[in-house]
């Protein structure tokens, strides 16, 4: 089935004596159940705004969105959902215990249901140390983890977490990506933006790039960045800095390396088999040749540059 | 309905710990106690000044309680973005704007009933007897804070705290003075300005239907019917207020 759906969703922010600001133009997204789904663009890309129209707090300019086939702007389909802001704030004056009952009694829960939803998500989140203490003196961790927990309350099979990992230390977004992974063989589906792209490449299978608030690529990682060698990376020793220097006309960066000898870098293989051979013409030894794959980062770096030359070029 | 029950709970724990509930009722108690000062200057008068004094004191301090706390309830949500988490819950927005505004009116019983007790034991103390006019004039002002709660939902889901402040205060100025409006002196008529007013008359809710202030202190009965008539009169109100405050909320972006 599938679990989020969305059909030419924009929305356009209009204030009086200003521009029109259309934050997101035109998604159009297809999300299978239980798909760990990384959702990608820098900062003021429209993620969040997309985010929120998932969630049922914006309404579309256009189009429509939905979950498991119910309508967003319909309250059924956020019991469907659990949404983790970007930036969680809750009531200051309640314990983490009282947090989880509070969104207990809003999704329908009666008291018994609620005690045991809180033993569930308590332990998932190790939240016990920290029940009963006001979430007012609490750091980013501990609220991201208190935000995480309000996500699961009701047991929702999609989760939509925006930026679940910002501002965590390296021991909290291992947590946060443990957990992911954790909801992914129960068979939740998880749909998330993040920053932070090694991580997205770590738990992702597929993806979606926003630029400026439009779809600029949505497909598998490895679809996306597999197929293409960005260059071909050549190990050799015998060499000095001179023959380096006159083959800068098609070597991309060289570099000397610790164990001995160079590293150097060309576009691709046919450059590479010249330099082969002008590295044997010189006496020297060829150790490696292999290409180098592109990486998510390469391919959004790539992506965004591919966007800003059609925005120049459209003027 | 549980869910609006809940965000009421919420809303009632909330505002029972906002300092300015305090210091309201503070100076609510220190009027009420400090009546008798009054009732000194206005020799055989003092009971009436002290059950005038008490019922002005719970309207007041009544009306500050409603507008400080009600016109950010639903304001301060959004700026400090505690709504995204609840908007994103199962919830009808019109059941988060009821509970915000039940949580209210619990504080505000809360809070009358505890100003209703001081006056009526200082009262006693001070040899003046309390009747039915005494109570059905504290439940009509609980009935005008029930209407002006409304408005003060409805400005919070529209404008900023300060500047919905302003307007029900405003509000509640203009809707002790409606009869003012309709009986204009002769220079007024035909002209535009009349027009004006006749309109705001309709517009504004006339206050001065829950008043029952002078028979109280008077100690003079009111028919059934006058209580009747301010509880339906106050209930319409307030239900067309919701009914604005709701919709103004569906459509609102957070």
């Amino acid at each position: 089935m599938v679990a989020i759906v969305t059909h030419s969703l924009s929305k356009t922010f209009k204030s009086l004596g200003k521009a029109s600001v259309h934050s997101v133009t035109d998604l159009n997204l297809n999300i299978e159940e239980n798909e760990v789904f990384g959702f990608l663009g820098r900062n003021g890309a429209g993620k969040t705004t997309a985010i929120k129209l998932l969630a049922g707090l914006l309404k579309p300019t256009k189009g429509s969105a939905a979950l498991f086939g119910v309508d967003t702007r319909l309250a059924h389909a956020r019991s469907m959902m659990g949404y983790l802001p970007e930036h969680p704030y809750f009531y200051e004056y309640l314990t983490p215990r009282e947090t989880i009952a509070f969104y207990g009694r809003l999704r329908g829960l009666n008291s018994k249901e609620r005690k045991s939803e809180w033993e569930r998500i308590s332990e998932l989140l190790d939240l016990r140390d920290i029940a009963d203490r006001r979430i007012r003196g609490f750091s980013k961790g501990m609220r991201q983890r208190v935000g995480f927990a309000v996500a699961l309350v009701g047991d929702p099979p999609l989760l939509i977490l925006d930026e679940p990992m910002s501002g965590l230390d390296p021991l909290g977004r291992r947590m946060i990506r443990e957990l992911i992974l954790q909801l992914r063989d129960r068979g939740k589906t998880i749909f998330f933006s993040s920053h932070v792209l090694s991580d997205v490449e770590e738990i992702c299978v597929r993806v979606g790039i926003l630029v400026s608030g439009r779809l600029a690529a949505c497909d598998r990682i490895d679809k996306l960045v597999g197929n293409t060698a960005k260059s071909v990376e050549i190990c050799a020793t015998g060499l000095d800095d001179l023959f380096c220097r006159k083959q800068s006309n098609f070597i991309l960066e060289y570099e000397e390396r610790k164990e001995g000898g160079y590293r150097l870098v060309v576009r691709d293989t046919e450059l590479a088999n010249i330099l082969a051979m002008e590295i044997n013409q010189q006496g020297g030894t060829l150790l490696s040749m292999h290409p180098v794959q592109e990486t998510l980062e390469d391919f959004f770096a790539r992506i965004q540059d591919s966007a800003s030359d059609i925005a120049l070029a459209e003027g | 309905m549980n869910r609006i029950f809940a965000v009421a709970d919420n809303t009632f724990r909330e505002s029972i710990r906002d300092k300015v509930l305090y210091v309201l009722l503070f100076f609510a108690a220190a009027t009420i106690l400090g009546s008798k000062v009054l009732g000194w200057i206005s020799i055989g008068q003092d009971i009436k000044i002290i059950k005038d004094i008490c019922l002005a004191s719970m309207s007041l301090f009544g009306v500050l309680i409603s507008i400080f706390i009600g016109t950010s309830l639903v304001y301060k949500e959004i700026d400090k973005k505690t709504l995204y988490t609840i908007l994103a819950q199962p919830l009808h927005r019109y059941e988060f704007v009821l509970g915000k505004y039940l949580g209210l009116l619990l504080v505000l019983a809360l809070s009358l009933l505890i100003m209703t007790g001081v006056s009526t034991v200082y009262l006693v103390m001070m040899g003046g007897v309390t009747g039915v006019i005494w109570f059905q004039a504290i439940f009509l002002i609980y009935l005008k804070l029930v209407l002006i709660t409304a408005f003060a939902i409805f400005m919070s889901a529209l404008v900023s705290p300060i500047m919905g402040a302003v307007i029900v205060f405003f509000l509640y100025v203009l809707g002790h003075a409606t009869e003012v409006l309709r009986n204009l002196p002769p220079q007024f008529e035909g002209t535009a300005s009349e027009k004006i007013l006749e309109i705001v008359y309709f517009v504004v809710p006339n206050l001065n239907t829950f008043n029952l202030q002078s028979e109280a202190a008077n100690n003079v009965p009111v028919a059934s019917s006058f209580v009747i008539f301010a509880l339906l009169y106050g209930l319409a109100w307030t239900a067309m207020l919701l009914i604005l405050a709701c919709l103004t909320f569906e459509g609102r972006d957070v």
